[in-house]
Formats: C-alpha cells, sequence, structure tokens
C-alpha cells in the first residue's frame, strides 16, 4: 500500500518529467549522424557572406517595389485564407461545441455522436500541415490560388473549430438558462447568448491566428504561390543576399504589424 | 460593447476610445477581406471555377485511387517489410528532430528567461533595477519578435545554406522559430507570477542562480512545459515540411515519392505522419495533464 502510493506519486513527480525529458533528448542526439561534418565545406564563409549582405540590404527603388507587391500578395492570401478558416471553422465549431441542442431533445447519444464525430473531422484537418495540404492538391488538381488558399484554410479552419468549441462552452450558463426558459429557440440562443457572450474569447483568437496566417502565406510559395517566401526563395537561388535580407525586413514588419493589430484588438477588448 | 458598458460603468470614460478601435478594425478587416478576395478571384485564373467542374473531381479521385494503389505495378510498399522498416526509420528521424527542436527552444528560453522579463530588470523580482537589465531586456525581446517573425521554412531555406543535410539544420530552423514563441510566452509568465517568494529569498541574502532557482522555476516551470507541450503538437506537423529541404527524415522522402509520382510511397509516409502526429498529440496531452497535477 505504502509501496504502491509512493511509486504513484514519484510516478507523477515532476522528477520523472524531468528524467524523461533529459532522456528524449539524449535520444534524439543519438539520431544524429554525427559521422559527417555538421557544416559544408565553406559554409563559415558562406555564412559571414550572408551576414555581411545586411550592411547594407537592397534597397533599390526596383526592388522594394517587388517586395511591397510580394508582401500585398502574402497579406492577400492570408486574409483571403483565413476568412476561409473562419467560415468553416465557425460552424464547425458551433456544432462540435454541443450548444445548439436544447437539454429537452433528450436523445444524448445522438448529441455526442454529432459532437465526437465533427470533433474527429477537425483533429483530422488540423493533423496535417497546411503545405501537406497543399503539395496533395497539386498532385490532385494541379496548381491555383484557390487550391493554396484552400490547402491553408483546411488546419486553421481545424484549429479555429476546436478552440471555437472551448470558447463556447465556457460561456457561462446562467444568462444561456434565462434566454432558454423565455422558450427561445436553440439557433436564437446560439446567436443572442453564447456568440454575443464569447465575441471578446473568438475575435481574440481569430485575430492572434491571423498572425500566423501571415506565415503560412509566406510559405506557400512551396507551391509557386507568389509571395514574400516565392521572393526569398528566388534571391537565394541567385545568392543575391543583399534581397534575401530586404524581403526578411519586410516579413518581419509585416508580422509585427499585424502583431499589434491584434494585441491592440485584444486589449480593447479585455475587461 | 454595451454589455461591458452595463457591467462596468465606471469604465465609461475609456470606453469610448475602446469603441473606436474595435470599429476601426472591423472596418479595416472588412475592407481588407473584401480586398483580398477581389485580388485573387480578378488577378488571373485563381481556380475558383475549376472547383465546380467535373473533371477536377475526376482527377482528385484518380489521385486518392492512385494512393490507395491503383494503377501501380508491383507489390504494393504497405506488404513489404523492408518498406515498412525503412520508412520507420525515416519517422524515428522526424520524431528525434522535433524533439531535438523543442530541446533547443526550450534551453534557449530557459537560459534568456530572466533578461527576458520586465521584473527582473526593474527591480519587482528584488535586487535593483539597472540598466544593463533595461537593455538585456529590449535585445532580448527584440531577438524573440525577429525568429518569431520568420517561419521556419525560411530559417530552413537559409540554414541549409551552412549546414550539411540531416536532422541538424531541420531541428535547427524549427528551434530558432519556436524559441521565439516559447520563449515570449514563458518571459511574459516571469513577469506575471508573484514576486513575494523571490523577493523574500533575495531580502534573506540569497545569491541570483538561488533566486531564480526558489523563487522563480517552481512557479514558472508548470506554465513553461505546457507551452514547451503544445509548440510540440505543432512542431510534429511541420517536421515534415522543414524536411521537403533536404532535412532528412520523412519530409525529404515524401517530396522525393511525390516528384516520382509514386503515390503508394506517398500514402505509406502519410500513414507515418499520422501515426506520429496521433503520438505526440496524446503524449502531449497526458503530460500537460501532469504538469497541472502539481
Amino acid at each position: 500500500m505504502l509501496v504502491s502510493r509512493r511509486l504513484e506519486t514519484w510516478f507523477t513527480s515532476p522528477r520523472l518529467l524531468t528524467l524523461g525529458i533529459i532522456i528524449a533528448l539524449g535520444w534524439s542526439l543519438s539520431r544524429v549522424d554525427w559521422q559527417q561534418p555538421i557544416g559544408h565545406t565553406g559554409g563559415g564563409a558562406a555564412a559571414l557572406k550572408v551576414l555581411l549582405a545586411l550592411f547594407p540590404p537592397d534597397l533599390s527603388p526596383e526592388f522594394l517595389r517587388i517586395c511591397v507587391v510580394a508582401s500585398w500578395h502574402t497579406l492577400a492570401y492570408a486574409v483571403a485564407g483565413m476568412s476561409l478558416a473562419v467560415a468553416l471553422g465557425l460552424p464547425l465549431g458551433v456544432l462540435a461545441s454541443g450548444v445548439l441542442a436544447t437539454s429537452s431533445d433528450g436523445s444524448n447519444l445522438r448529441r455526442r455522436t454529432l459532437m465526437a464525430s465533427v470533433r474527429f473531422l477537425l483533429a483530422a484537418m488540423r493533423s496535417v500541415h497546411e503545405l501537406v495540404w497543399a503539395l496533395l492538391f497539386v498532385a490532385a488538381v494541379g496548381l491555383s490560388p484557390m487550391a493554396a488558399i484552400l490547402a491553408m484554410a483546411i488546419p486553421y479552419a481545424g484549429i479555429l473549430g476546436r478552440i471555437y468549441a472551448e470558447q463556447l462552452q465556457d460561456v457561462p450558463p446562467e444568462p444561456v438558462a434565462a434566454l432558454r426558459s423565455t422558450g427561445a429557440s436553440p439557433a436564437r440562443i446560439l446567436l443572442y447568448g453564447y456568440i454575443p457572450m464569447a465575441l471578446p474569447d473568438l475575435l481574440s483568437y481569430t485575430f492572434y491566428r491571423l498572425e500566423c496566417g501571415i506565415r503560412a502565406a509566406a510559405i506557400m510559395s512551396f507551391v509557386g504561390i507568389d509571395g514574400i517566401g516565392f521572393q526569398i526563395e528566388l534571391s537565394l537561388a541567385d545568392l543575391l543576399f543583399r534581397q534575401v535580407w530586404t524581403l526578411l525586413i519586410f516579413l518581419v514588419a509585416l508580422v509585427v504589424a499585424v502583431d499589434w493589430w491584434s494585441s491592440r484588438v485584444r486589449r480593447s477588448m479585455a475587461y | 460593447m454595451e454589455r461591458i458598458d452595463l457591467q462596468r460603468p465606471e469604465a465609461g470614460q475609456g470606453s469610448r476610445a475602446r469603441f473606436n478601435v474595435l470599429r476601426w478594425s472591423g472596418y479595416t478587416m472588412a475592407l481588407l477581406v473584401i480586398a483580398a478576395w477581389a485580388f485573387i478571384l480578378l488577378e488571373g485564373n485563381s481556380g475558383l471555377t475549376d472547383l465546380f467542374r467535373e473533371r477536377t473531381w475526376d482527377n482528385t479521385g484518380r489521385f486518392i485511387a492512385s494512393l490507395a494503389g491503383s494503377g501501380s505495378d508491383g507489390p504494393s510498399p504497405f506488404v513489404q517489410a523492408a518498406r515498412w522498416r525503412e520508412t520507420g526509420r525515416l519517422a524515428l528521424n522526424t520524431l528525434a528532430m522535433s524533439v531535438l527542436a523543442m530541446g533547443i527552444a526550450g534551453v534557449g528560453a530557459l537560459v534568456l528567461l530572466m533578461p527576458g522579463a520586465r521584473n527582473v530588470s526593474d527591480g519587482t523580482l528584488g535586487g535593483a533595477p539597472s540598466r544593463t537589465g533595461a537593455v538585456a531586456y529590449a535585445a532580448v525581446r527584440i531577438f524573440y519578435t525577429l525568429t518569431r517573425a520568420v517561419p521556419e521554412l525560411v530559417w530552413a531555406m537559409l540554414i541549409v545554406f551552412f549546414l550539411s543535410p540531416g536532422i541538424i539544420p531541420g531541428a535547427l530552423a524549427l528551434g530558432i522559430h519556436n524559441l521565439g514563441i516559447v520563449g515570449r510566452l514563458t518571459s511574459e509568465v516571469v513577469e506575471n507570477l508573484d514576486p513575494a517568494p523571490a523577493r523574500a529569498l533575495r531580502a534573506a541574502g540569497a545569491s541570483s542562480p538561488k533566486v531564480l532557482l526558489y523563487g522563480v522555476f517552481p512557479q514558472a516551470l508548470p506554465m513553461f512545459l505546457t507551452f514547451l507541450m503544445y509548440r510540440w503538437e505543432v512542431v510534429i506537423r511541420t517536421t515534415v515540411v522543414v524536411g521537403f529541404l533536404n532535412a532528412g527524415g520523412l519530409g525529404r522522402e515524401f517530396r522525393l515519392r511525390m516528384s516520382w509520382f509514386h503515390y503508394e510511397d506517398v500514402a505509406l509516409l502519410l500513414v507515418w505522419y499520422l501515426l506520429l502526429v496521433i503520438a505526440v498529440d496524446l503524449l502531449s496531452a497526458q503530460l500537460r495533464r501532469r504538469v497541472r497535477w502539481e
């Protein structure tokens, strides 16, 4: 009895976790091929060259124009992908949260099955990275902007749906119960009870995700979609490191701007 | 907004400015969404009409069928033990890459934990406010912003220039990006924690490492590990993407098989990918619950 309890506390103790982390790290290091040199021959010189190219980056007007256009592409794809993700994720999130079913529905089993299957769908959507979706779409139907947007929207809708569902479930029950007692339909309860009360959380998370969406859109270059990532790839292929730096500055500025905007929105809703 | 004003009438003064930020953001966002879609749909062939063509769906069906092995000659890779072993080894490498990446991000975030928190340099946690501390704080935060803003894949593009292919460049790319995310979140935890234990320790004459060890770590560690686990779930999905750039593991093989139209092998790799994702999700959820119990 005492031994088993002691064993149990030991197993749930931070010691075990620490040990596990150390073992995991050691194992991952053992998978590294230490036979070959870690750097390329001349890798150090190349790194130095790349670093020195920062002074100064390419700021010629023609190239800045390319950067602005590429930034707009990235922003447009991010916004389009996110808006589609919200359009997909919100209904799925509502279904997954189970708030639509009234308690008088009776058939608890049916409600649970629906919730579980929507949750599974959301998990499946977000288990594959957007670029893997993109590669699969490209192989299936060929490259098009729509394919890239869909590839981005699917995993993002999976994440948004899951978080939306959690946020809807966290809504305090009293106002909802009051609405229900007036005989409001489930749709009305959702529209006038759940959604308004969860709105600050829903918006905060959506805005936060937009920042991630910018990065996701930037790397859609991998399937040939124009944007900052695409231009970085081109400049790297031509070894034009000064251009790479300029593009990186644009990317960082874009992400920081969206981050700033979303933190302003979040702060304005905090209460 | 009315609801908030009703709840907190004393906040009435600030509510006007707050309302304007929200309204302005709403209009801007609506405008952005319209502009983005208009641009994408009008710029060239967006592929939207293709969604409603029969041929597109035929192609999709054919692609899914070829993932399942239709039209390929020779035995399926799914029935060859050797193929399972080969791809399993790649999956292990991918897993190792993700663990290594988390190691880099975790160790980095722990090292920068103190300089990255504002309440360390301004003396809230005890000790004198210092100018060097303020400079270090700004430097660490700028570093976090930069590493976070650049996506993993772009880091990988840069890193494969210097490092030879393998797990290391991929882990480094993922580690740097996630250092920015985990580091910022953890520093914010330190900024929000209760300063009393650290102050008491400092007042009793404890050295800085001791204050860190007994005043900060015990409070901050559970959240730190939770963030690390959450990010691990994201990282395991991204390892494959970083692997596209010769960084080893499943990703490289996935891209090669894709370009050779070996769709059955692609399907096998996808199976491993999904197994890894599910395993890491489950493990992370388990560990997170365990951490919260403490």
